[in-house]
């Protein structure tokens, strides 16, 4: 780590074992609940770029074996050196490598087919994609979602989730056992969708 | 070499590494003695708490040769901020061999401190330059002890020689 960059980096957790904890339990929680938005605890300081809720989790998610691409937004940021100073993660730029992908608010949406899919024997050696938006409605059905996890259906409204994601979905949950999970966040919530969840568009009569 | 420290800051990265190595090794009352009265005064931000953890140490026999993991060593590790955050606050690392905490705490404050330029003259003169005293002394005390153990193996090697000629002869 370049001094420079170690000249800016930010404390972590206030309390490094019951805040990973903490995060690792809500990260459970929502891949559990899938579409669900669960509020993150966010016993940490925050680096200016990226919201909140995607910051922490990753944070108590990383470690020295993990490989972690950002989108370009995060370029020359605090948020990178602060992940690898805490977390000891490798920041790749090869995407097709990386075991969790961090986007950007705004940032385009990566190919979710070009991502780590893990193979049928290993399902696990997939990636993780954190994906940022604006925000969570569960009273409005826009899109409706069905599967493990889910009793009957569920209706979720993400706003500004991007266009290309739904297409992309079904393509992801398609490919099972193969394919990535995703994170949505916004400031201060997460709602996570594995790969077993099946999206589809409230048909607007 | 001491006309180095009184510029600008960024002359001080540098030798970063030389005085961290050395911080690192620094006895722990000297430490105490000189770094110590800083942390009273001096409001600490943690950047990573102390933490002891294991690290591998790679060795080469004789300096040359293939690399090889010689064993795990202690060692514990903080980083800390001097004041508010903001890009002039210096912040200070530390990496010492074994578990104190305290020793970690006052090597780091002692490396912040030394980046700056205020204090870096003092703690110059009455930190860093004992322990390369302290150091080369050890090291002074360790040859001689080494010493004493030294073989002439010219002379042994004389009178075997001398002994297979009279043999052959």
């Amino acid at each position: 780590m370049k001094s420079q960059e170690l000249q800016n980096v930010i404390p972590g957790f206030t309390h490094e074992a019951f805040g990973s904890q903490a995060v690792f339990r809500t990260s459970l929680n929502a891949l559990s609940y899938p579409g669900r938005p669960l509020e993150m605890p966010l016993d940490c300081a925050l680096p200016r770029q990226g919201q909140g809720a995607a910051a922490a989790l990753l944070l108590g998610l990383l470690d020295s074996d993990t490989t972690l691409w950002m989108s370009p937004s995060f370029r020359d940021g605090d948020a990178g050196p602060w992940l690898r100073f805490h977390t000891g993660c490798k920041v790749l730029e090869d995407i097709r490598a990386a075991q969790f992908i961090w986007v950007a608010y705004g940032d385009s949406m990566p190919q979710m087919s070009s991502l780590m899919l893990g193979s049928d024997t290993y399902p696990d050696q997939s990636a993780t994609c954190i994906i940022e938006t604006q925000g969570f409605e569960t009273s409005v059905e826009d899109l409706v979602l069905e599967g493990p996890g889910i009793e009957g259906k569920c209706a979720l409204k993400v706003l500004g989730l991007p266009d290309v994601f739904i297409d992309q979905w079904t393509n992801n949950h398609g490919i099972f056992p193969r394919g990535v999970d995703v994170f949505l966040t916004d400031a201060t919530h997460i709602v996570g969708l594995p790969r077993s969840t099946q999206i589809s568009r409230k048909v607007k009569v | 070499m001491l006309h180095k420290f009184d510029n600008t800051s960024t002359e001080f990265t540098s030798i970063r590494k030389e005085w961290m190595a050395l911080l690192a090794r620094a006895p722990n009352t000297l430490l105490n003695d000189i770094v110590g009265p800083h942390i009273e005064s001096m409001q600490l931000k943690w950047l990573r708490r102390p933490e002891t953890g294991l690290m591998m140490i790679q060795a080469r026999v004789g300096g040359s040769g293939e690399r090889f993991n010689l064993g795990e060593v202690t060692v514990t590790r903080c980083a800390l901020r001097l004041g508010e955050v903001s890009d002039t606050s210096p912040v200070g690392v530390s990496y010492v061999l074994g578990r104190d905490h305290r020793q970690a705490q006052l090597a780091a404050v002692a490396d912040a401190l030394l980046q700056d330029s205020e204090h870096h003259g003092e703690l110059e003169v009455k930190l860093l330059e004992p322990v390369r005293q302290f150091l080369k002394q050890k090291q002074t005390i360790r040859q001689a002890r080494a010493q004493t153990t030294k073989v002439d193996f010219f002379t042994v090697a004389r009178e075997a020689s001398s002994g297979e000629d009279g043999d052959v002869s």
